[in-house]
């Protein structure tokens, strides 16, 4: 019986799953004098919410891995690193740090990277010729 | 903060979906528990002052309010954070809605093959323009949008939302607004059972069952110019063994006959029609009257005094709620009178729930209204 209704269930054409729009309809107000800044206080606000969600998701698995006696929450705070471990966790934050804060470094090398042009006129200018 | 009930077409988040929902939450409540708040005070504190020093005399309406509050860098913030706050809370619904959507169409399905009530769609009917201008309360596809066949997901997605959007002001099942109102019915007109009862704007039908489950002898409808949402209402009212009968009807001209009704009632919606809707409503909602019965409509708070005014208006500008920006200015009362009832016939009554501060997101003050006509 079961065999035959996954037969049948397999046998079914597969369409594509529907999808939702994300975006309402209609005009979206721009609240700060720079349009940007209303796009990076979203993105921040969205990161905050990507944040709680992986604190919650540790919450999870420390909680099911006490119930299961594997380990305590104090198994987690009293836990220190190796000496081998920390320099993975220094090299994984510094990489961390260097992708949230591109845009601050990218500013910096347009103005002091070698070879970089002084301008975009510059650019067109190479292109043109 | 009050918890979710769930019934059996209400999407069941994933573990991160419901973190983010819990986030949203949580955001809400903060913003408007601790930032609104602020909004007041850099009014008193330095935008009217400003104002005041330039002109000699105060903002001397809401809209003079906006044009110097939108310049205010705090102002600016809160509401910026504000705006975002309502889209994240339908994103993370709609992607949870979305995962489980062809589930939530064969459950419909499902809790429609043997009825206590009933669904009757009309896909002729053209949805208004004030649903089709722009996505009310900027939930994606607004109430009418259909993205697979028998479409549920603008319902699921509404019932999950509205729940968020009030952190939980609405009750466990979305259902203190019927509450409320079937309370108000019974103390303002004691003794009455009405037989039939119209739901007009019903959506979801969350308010709609509230009357079926106040008066079990009445025949209970529920209208709606949206499909999705009727299918949906249908099956959560099956899902809750709640007989109601649900139809795809604008409420400016249905096919119901003169006098069919007790009852006919209304939960937040006038506010999202228009100028010409709302008077055609109201003279229907006459029209299906019988003598001697009741118009109740349960309307949104729109402030008191300019500052007030002005801070409800958010939504009018920010979330899509753009007739409820005219709604200020309107005398429900007179609407109701140019709409054939006689003088003396309608009132504007408030009622003030109990609320926290984050449940609050505009004003401390607030009060339902309540338009109840006799005729």
């Amino acid at each position: 019986m079961a065999r035959a209704r996954r037969k049948k269930a397999a046998a079914r054409p597969v369409t594509a799953p529907p999808r939702l729009p994300r975006v309402a309809k209609g005009r979206k107000p721009q609240y700060f004098a720079d349009p940007a800044v209303d796009k990076l206080l979203s993105i921040t606000l969205t990161l905050a919410g990507e944040l709680a969600v992986t604190r919650d998701r540790l919450d999870a698995l420390e909680r099911l891995l006490e119930h299961r006696r594997i380990l305590s929450p104090q198994d987690v705070d009293a836990f220190e690193p190796s000496a081998a471990a920390a320099k993975q966790r220094d090299a994984r934050r510094a990489a961390y740090l260097d992708r949230i804060l591109r845009v601050v470094q990218a500013e910096l090398e347009e103005m002091t990277g070698a070879g970089m042009p002084r301008s975009a006129e510059d650019v067109i200018a190479a292109v043109a010729e | 903060m009050g918890r979710f009930t769930p019934h059996s077409m209400v999407p069941q988040p994933s573990h991160d979906e419901a973190a983010m929902q819990d986030f949203v939450k949580s955001l809400r409540a903060h913003l408007a528990s601790k930032v609104m708040p602020g909004a007041y005070a850099v009014y008193h504190s330095r935008v009217e002052p400003a104002f005041r020093a330039r002109h000699g005399r105060p903002p001397q309406d809401q809209h003079e309010v906006r044009r110097v509050m939108e310049g205010d860098p705090y102002y600016q913030f809160w509401s910026a954070m504000q705006r975002r706050s309502q889209e994240m809370m339908w994103e993370t619904v709609v992607e949870s809605t979305e995962r489980q959507l062809p589930q939530l169409v064969d459950r419909a399905r499902k809790l429609g093959r043997k009825p206590k009530g009933s669904l009757r769609l009309d896909p002729g009917l053209q949805v208004p323009r004030y649903h089709t201008a722009a996505d009310i309360h900027l939930q994606p596809g607004g109430y009418h949008g259909e993205f697979t066949a028998d479409d549920v997901a603008a319902g699921a997605v509404y019932d999950v939302g509205v729940h968020l959007y009030l952190n939980g002001a609405l009750g466990p099942q979305n259902n203190a607004m019927g509450q409320l109102l079937t309370q108000y019915f019974r103390e303002r007109f004691p003794g009455r059972a009405p037989a039939a009862i119209l739901d007009v704007g019903c959506a979801i039908g969350n308010s709609t069952l509230e009357w079926a489950l106040a008066f079990p002898k009445a025949k209970v409808h529920g209208i709606d110019v949206a499909a999705p949402v009727l299918r949906y209402a249908h099956a959560r009212a099956e899902a809750l063994r709640t007989a109601a009968h649900f139809s795809q009807q604008n409420a400016e001209r249905t096919d119901f006959a003169d006098a069919s009704f007790d009852l006919v009632v209304s939960h937040i919606v006038l506010h999202e029609t228009s100028r010409s809707a709302l008077t055609n409503i109201l003279r229907e909602c006459r029209r299906l009257l019988r003598p001697g019965g009741v118009m109740l409509h349960l309307e949104i708070p729109r402030g008191s005094e300019p500052l007030e005014k002005f801070m409800y208006n958010w939504e009018t500008y920010n979330n899509n709620e753009t007739f409820a920006g005219f709604m200020t200015d309107i005398d429900l009362v007179a609407e109701s009178r140019k709409a054939g009832f006689a003088d003396g016939q309608a009132s504007l009554d408030s009622y003030a729930p109990r609320m926290t501060s984050a449940q609050k997101n505009y004003s401390d003050a607030f009060a339902w209204k309540i338009l109840v006509a006799e005729k």
